[in-house]
C-alpha cells in the first residue's frame, strides 16, 4: 500500500524553484531515503509534505498521503494530520525543543492535542515513551526541561514527541546531523529498533551516505530540486545510473583515494532563479548530449528509475526527440 | 543550594550594597551645594549666631563621616530626619506620601501591561490593519510628553466635560469611590505612554519568538495558533517584557514627579519638587533616598520574577 | 566575515531613501531636517517678537496674523514657540551630544580592554543607572540651582550610562571580530586597532540610541522647566511655555496644545529616524 505519493510537486519561493516536478511514491512499512547536497529541495519537500512551508512558498501538484490530497486540504485539516498521522523529526533537536517547558510535557502536549485524552493518562503515555526511547529514569526526568539533556538525549526526546501517536508517516529530516558520531550510531540503532517495533513508514532526509546504508530500504536522489535516480540502496551503492549520483558516490573518501584529490564533478550547483532548462546537472555532466535540455523522464533502468538520456534504455527515445525539435 | 537559591540569595545580598552606595551619593549630593546651604534656607535671616545655631542643630559642623553615620544610624531606626522648614517628622510626612506614589505608578504598570501586552501579542501576529494602528499608537504614545496629555486629559474631561475632577486626592482606605475619581485622570496619563512601550517591547519580542525553531516543531506537532502563540510563544517572549517593565518603572517613578505636580497629588515626587524650590535639603535627602530605594527594591522583584519565569537560570546569562 | 557578508557590502543601494536607511530614516531626517531648519531661523521666522505685548488681545484665540493666538500676557504665541523651541532643541541636542562625546571614550576603553578596567569604569556608571532618570536630572539640579545650562548637563548625565554602554556592548561584540584580532595579530598598536577598527564600527547603534534619547531628552527639558527647576524666565522654553499654558487652560487651550505638539512632532521625527537608522546601523540590536 502506498503512504505517500508525491506527483508531479514543484515548490517556488518567489522566483527560486526550489523543487521541481518530483514525483514518487513510499509504501508502507518501507524507509525511504531522500539524498542530495545542501540546497538540493529535499527539505523543501518535506516541509511541503507537512505543510509548513511559509505563505510566499507556491506548491504544485499533488500529494497523496493515504490517498487524499493533502494540497486540497485546508490548514485545520492539515494541523489535525501534523504530529497525529504525519510527524517529523528535525535536525537540531535543541532548537526544536521549547526550552520553557519540561521534556516530558511536551510529549504529554503533543498526545492530548490529538486524543482525547486526560492530563493523568497522557503523562503516563509520555513516560512510557521516554522509556522506549531510551531515556533513563523516566518518571523523574519527565519534569526536566530540555537544557537538561545532552544533544543525543534531547533527539531521543524528539523521536519520541513524533512517535507518541503511532504516525502512519514519519519524516525525519537528517535526524543525527547535529550529534557526534558515536551518538549518531547510538540514535541510529535506536531508530532501527523502533523501526523493528512499530513497522512505521519512514521518509529519511540525509546528506550522509553511512547513515542512508544503515537504515534505509530505497533511496531518491536529489540535484537542484530535480529528483535524478531512485533505487533500492544496495543497487544505488554498487551500480548507480545516473552521472549525478556516480559523482556523488566516487567523491566519497575511501581507502581508494590513499592517494590523489578526490574527483569531483567541475562546476557549481545551479542558479535556481534560473537554472539550466531540461535537465539541471547538464552544465557539469560528461554525457552531456543535445537533448538534454529536454526534461528526462524517471525512466526505470533495471531495478531504478533514472531520469538520464545517456542510459541504453532511453537514448533511442531521447536521439528521437532531439531529431524532432530540430 | 540549588542554582534557583542562589540566584535569590545573591540578587538580595547585592541589593544591599547598592543602597548603601546610594544613601552615599544621596548625602553627598547634598552636601555639593555650593555655598552654605544654612544661609540659602535662612535667607535674610542669616545672622553669624543664626547660622551657627542652625549649624549646630543640623549637625552640620560635625566631620563628614560621621554626619554620615549618624544619618544611617538614624534611617535604621526609622528616623529620616526633620523638616527643616516646619519641623515634621520626615519618617512621618514620607509615611503619608509614599503609598499615594506607589498607588499612582502601580496602577500606572499595571493597566500599561493588562493593555500593552494583549495588543502587542495581536500586533505581531494579526492583520494588517491591527499592526499599522499599533504602530501609531506606539509612535504616538512614546512621544507625547506625560505631562502634556495630562492638560489635554484635564481640559477634555475636567474643563469641558466636567466628569473628572482635575486636582485633588482621597486615600484609598478613606473612600474607594473618590480615590478612584481623583486617580483616573492621572494613572491614565502615565498609563498611555507605558502601555505604547510596554506593547513595542511585547511585539518586538513575540515576532522574535514566533520566527524561533522550536515554534515550527510545534507546528509540526500539530498544535492549533492559539495555543502556540498564548502557551507558548508569549511564555518565551515574555522574559524581555518583564526586564523591560523593571527598567520602566524607573521611568514612571520619574514620570510621577511630574504628574503628582500636574494633578496636585499629595505624594514623595511633589513633595521633592516643593522642598527643592525651598532649598528644604533635609527633606530633598530624605525623599530622593526613598525614592531611589524603592526603584531598587522594585528592580529587584522584577530580577526574582524573571528567575522564575527563565529555567535556565545560571546556565545562561540573559 | 564570509565571502558572503563581504559581497553583500559592496550592493549598494541605489536610490536616496534606501541610502538613507529606508522610508521611516528618509521621513525622519526630512522632518527633523526641517525642525532643525526652522528652530536655527526662529528669529527670521517669527512673525513678532516673542516678548511683545499686546495687552488689548491677552488670552484671545488664533487668527491669521497670530497662528497659534495669544498667551496670558498678550504674547504672539507662534513666535513663543518657535523661539523656546530653539532654546529646547538646543537644550536636548546638545545634552545628548555631550553624552556621546564623553560616553564614547568611556564605553569604548572598557569594552576593548575588558577586565578590571571595564569593571571600574562600569560600577559607577551603573549606579547612576540604578536612579530613575528624571530623579537624578532633579537631584543635580537640586545642588547648583535651576538654570538651562544645568539643565544640560543634568540630561547629558542622565544619559551618559546609557550611552556608555550601548558603546560597550557594540566594542565588545566588534573586538571579538577576527579582524580585530588580525589587525592585532599584525602588530598594530591599541590606539590604532580602536581608532580605526573598533570606533568605525561600534559607532552605528550609538548613533541609533543617540537619535531616540535626543527626543526623549526634548520631553526631560520640558518636564524639567515645567517643574521649574529648567530655563528660567525670561529665557523661553517649550516646558515654561506649557506650565503658563496650564495656567490658563480652559480660557485658551491653545497656549498649552502648540508648545505640546512641537514637541510631539519632534520626538516622533527623532523616533522615526532612530528606529531608521537601525536596520543600517545596528543590525546586532545592540540598541535595544
Amino acid at each position: 500500500m502506498t503512504v505517500l505519493r508525491l506527483d508531479h510537486v514543484s515548490v517556488l519561493y518567489g522566483r527560486v524553484s526550489a523543487v521541481s516536478d518530483v514525483s514518487l511514491a513510499v509504501d508502507e512499512g518501507e524507509i525511504f531515503a531522500l539524498v542530495g547536497e545542501s540546497g538540493c529541495g529535499k527539505t523543501t519537500l518535506a516541509m511541503a509534505v507537512m505543510g509548513l512551508l511559509p505563505r510566499s512558498a507556491a506548491v504544485a501538484g499533488t500529494i497523496e498521503f493515504l490517498g487524499r490530497d493533502l494540497t486540497a486540504l485546508g490548514e485545520d485539516e492539515r494541523a489535525a494530520l501534523r504530529g497525529d498521522r504525519i510527524s517529523m523529526v528535525f535536525q537540531d533537536p535543541a532548537s526544536a525543543l521549547d526550552p520553557a517547558f519540561s521534556v516530558g510535557e511536551q510529549i504529554a502536549e503533543t498526545i492530548r492535542a490529538h486524543k482525547p485524552v486526560g492530563l493523568r493518562e497522557a503523562k503516563t503515555r509520555a513516560i512510557r515513551l521516554l522509556e522506549e526511547v531510551g531515556i533513563p529514569d523516566a518518571s523523574r526526568r519527565y519534569r526536566d526541561p530540555p537544557h537538561r539533556f545532552s544533544g543525543g538525549m534531547q533527539q531521543r526526546v524528539v523521536i519520541a514527541t513524533a512517535l507518541a501517536n503511532e504516525p502512519a508517516l514519519l519524516i525525519a529530516d537528517e535526524p543525527t546531523a547535529a550529534l557526534d558520531v558515536t551518538i549518531q550510531a547510538q540514535i541510529l540503532g535506536l531508530m532501527r529498533e523502533l523501526r523493528r517495533r512499530h513497522r512505521t513508514t519512514s521518509l529519511l532526509i540525509a546528506h550522509d551516505f553511512g547513515v542512508v546504508a544503515q537504515l534505509c530500504d530505497r533511496a531518491g536522489v536529489l540535484y537542484a530540486g530535480q529528483l535524478v535516480e531512485v533505487a533500492p540502496v544496495a543497487a544505488l551503492f554498487s551500480e548507480s545510473r545516473h552521472p549525478y549520483t556516480a559523482a556523488l558516490l566516487g567523491a566519497l573518501p575511501s581507502a581508494e583515494h590513499a592517494r590523489g584529490a578526490l574527483p569531483a564533478a567541475p562546476g557549481q550547483v545551479p542558479d535556481l532563479v534560473s537554472p539550466p532548462p531540461g535537465c539541471r546537472f547538464q552544465p557539469r555532466c560528461p554525457l552531456r548530449r543535445a537533448e538534454c535540455d529536454l526534461v528526462p523522464p524517471l525512466a526505470p533502468v533495471g531495478d531504478h528509475l533514472t531520469a538520464c538520456w545517456a542510459t541504453p534504455e532511453t537514448q533511442a527515445l531521447g536521439r528521437e526527440l532531439a531529431e524532432a525539435r530540430a | 543550594m540549588s542554582v534557583r537559591t542562589r540566584y535569590v540569595a545573591t540578587r538580595v545580598a547585592l541589593t544591599v550594597p547598592t543602597l548603601l552606595a546610594m544613601s552615599l551619593f544621596v548625602f553627598l549630593l547634598i552636601r555639593l551645594v555650593p555655598g552654605d546651604p544654612v544661609r540659602t534656607m535662612l535667607g535674610f535671616r542669616a545672622t553669624p549666631e543664626n547660622v551657627r545655631t542652625i549649624r549646630h542643630e543640623l549637625g552640620l559642623d560635625r566631620p563628614l563621616v560621621s554626619q554620615y553615620f549618624s544619618w544611617l544610624g538614624g534611617i535604621f531606626r526609622g528616623d529620616l530626619g526633620q523638616d527643616y522648614i516646619s519641623h515634621e517628622s520626615l519618617t512621618q510626612l514620607l509615611r503619608e506620601r509614599i503609598p499615594v506614589t506607589l498607588e499612582l505608578t502601580i496602577a500606572s504598570m499595571a493597566l500599561a501591561l493588562l493593555v500593552g501586552v494583549p495588543l502587542g501579542v495581536i500586533a505581531s501576529s494579526g492583520r494588517r490593519l491591527g499592526k499599522a494602528t499599533a504602530s501609531i499608537f506606539t509612535i504616538a504614545g512614546i512621544s507625547i510628553p506625560d505631562f502634556w496629555l495630562g492638560t489635554i486629559l484635564i481640559l477634555v474631561f475636567a474643563a469641558k466635560l466636567g466628569w473628572l475632577p482635575p486636582t485633588g486626592y482621597v486615600p484609598l482606605s478613606e473612600d474607594p469611590l473618590q480615590n478612584l475619581r481623583y486617580m483616573t485622570l492621572p494613572v491614565l496619563t502615565l498609563a498611555t505612554g507605558e502601555a505604547a512601550y510596554i506593547l513595542r517591547t511585547t511585539r518586538a519580542s513575540m515576532q522574535e519568538t514566533l520566527e524561533r525553531p522550536f515554534v515550527t516543531f510545534l507546528r509540526a506537532k500539530g498544535l492549533r495558533r492559539h495555543a502556540i502563540v498564548y502557551k507558548h510563544a508569549l511564555r518565551t517572549a515574555s522574559l524581555p517584557i518583564v526586564t523591560v517593565a523593571g527598567i520602566q518603572f524607573g521611568v514612571l517613578l520619574g514620570g510621577a514627579i511630574v504628574v503628582e505636580t500636574l494633578f496636585g497629588l499629595p505624594g514623595v515626587g511633589k513633595l521633592v519638587v516643593t522642598a527643592i524650590n525651598q532649598r528644604n535639603y533635609t527633606v530633598v535627602q530624605g525623599s530622593v533616598l526613598v525614592i531611589a530605594a524603592l526603584f531598587i527594591v522594585v528592580n529587584l522583584v522584577t530580577d526574582l520574577f524573571y528567575g522564575l519565569l527563565n529555567p535556565r537560570l545560571g546556565e545562561e546569562r540573559a | 566575515m564570509t565571502a558572503a557578508t563581504v559581497a553583500l557590502r559592496h550592493v549598494r543601494p541605489r536610490t536616496i531613501t534606501a541610502r538613507l536607511g529606508g522610508r521611516q530614516a528618509a521621513a525622519g531626517i526630512g522632518i527633523l531636517t526641517l525642525l532643525v531648519l526652522v528652530a536655527l531661523l526662529a528669529p527670521v521666522l517669527a512673525p513678532h517678537s516673542p516678548d511683545a505685548i499686546d495687552a488689548d488681545h491677552i488670552l484671545a484665540g488664533p487668527s491669521w496674523s497670530h497662528p497659534f493666538g495669544f498667551d496670558a500676557l498678550g504674547r504672539d504665541v507662534l513666535s513663543r514657540v518657535l523661539f523656546a523651541y530653539r532654546a529646547s532643541l538646543g537644550v536636548s541636542i546638545g545634552a545628548v551630544a555631550l553624552a556621546l562625546v564623553l560616553g564614547l571614550p568611556i564605553g569604548v576603553i572598557a569594552g576593548y580592554f575588558g577586565g578590571v578596567v571595564d569593571n571600574l569604569l562600569m560600577r559607577p556608571i551603573d549606579l547612576l543607572l540604578a536612579l530613575p532618570a528624571l530623579l537624578l536630572a532633579i537631584s543635580l539640579i537640586s545642588i547648583t540651582g535651576p538654570g538651562e545650562l544645568v539643565a544640560l548637563f543634568a540630561i547629558a548625565t542622565i544619559y551618559l550610562p546609557i550611552l556608555a554602554r550601548v558603546v560597550r556592548s557594540s566594542v565588545l561584540a566588534v573586538s571579538r571580530e577576527l579582524y580585530v584580532e588580525g589587525a592585532r595579530a599584525r602588530g598594530v598598536s591599541h590606539a590604532r586597532t580602536i581608532w580605526s577598527h573598533v570606533v568605525p564600527n561600534a559607532l552605528g547603534p550609538a548613533v541609533v540610541q543617540a537619535s531616540v534619547l535626543a527626543g526623549f531628552a526634548l520631553q526631560i527639558e520640558a518636564a524639567l522647566s515645567f517643574l521649574g527647576l529648567g530655563a528660567q524666565p525670561p529665557t523661553p522654553s517649550l516646558g515654561l511655555m506649557l506650565a503658563d499654558g496650564y495656567q490658563v487652560l480652559q480660557q485658551a487651550p491653545w497656549a498649552d496644545i502648540f508648545p505640546g505638539l512641537a514637541i510631539a512632532v519632534t520626538v516622533v521625527a527623532f523616533n522615526l529616524v532612530g528606529d531608521g537608522l537601525r536596520a543600517k546601523l545596528d543590525p546586532r540590536g545592540i540598541s535595544g
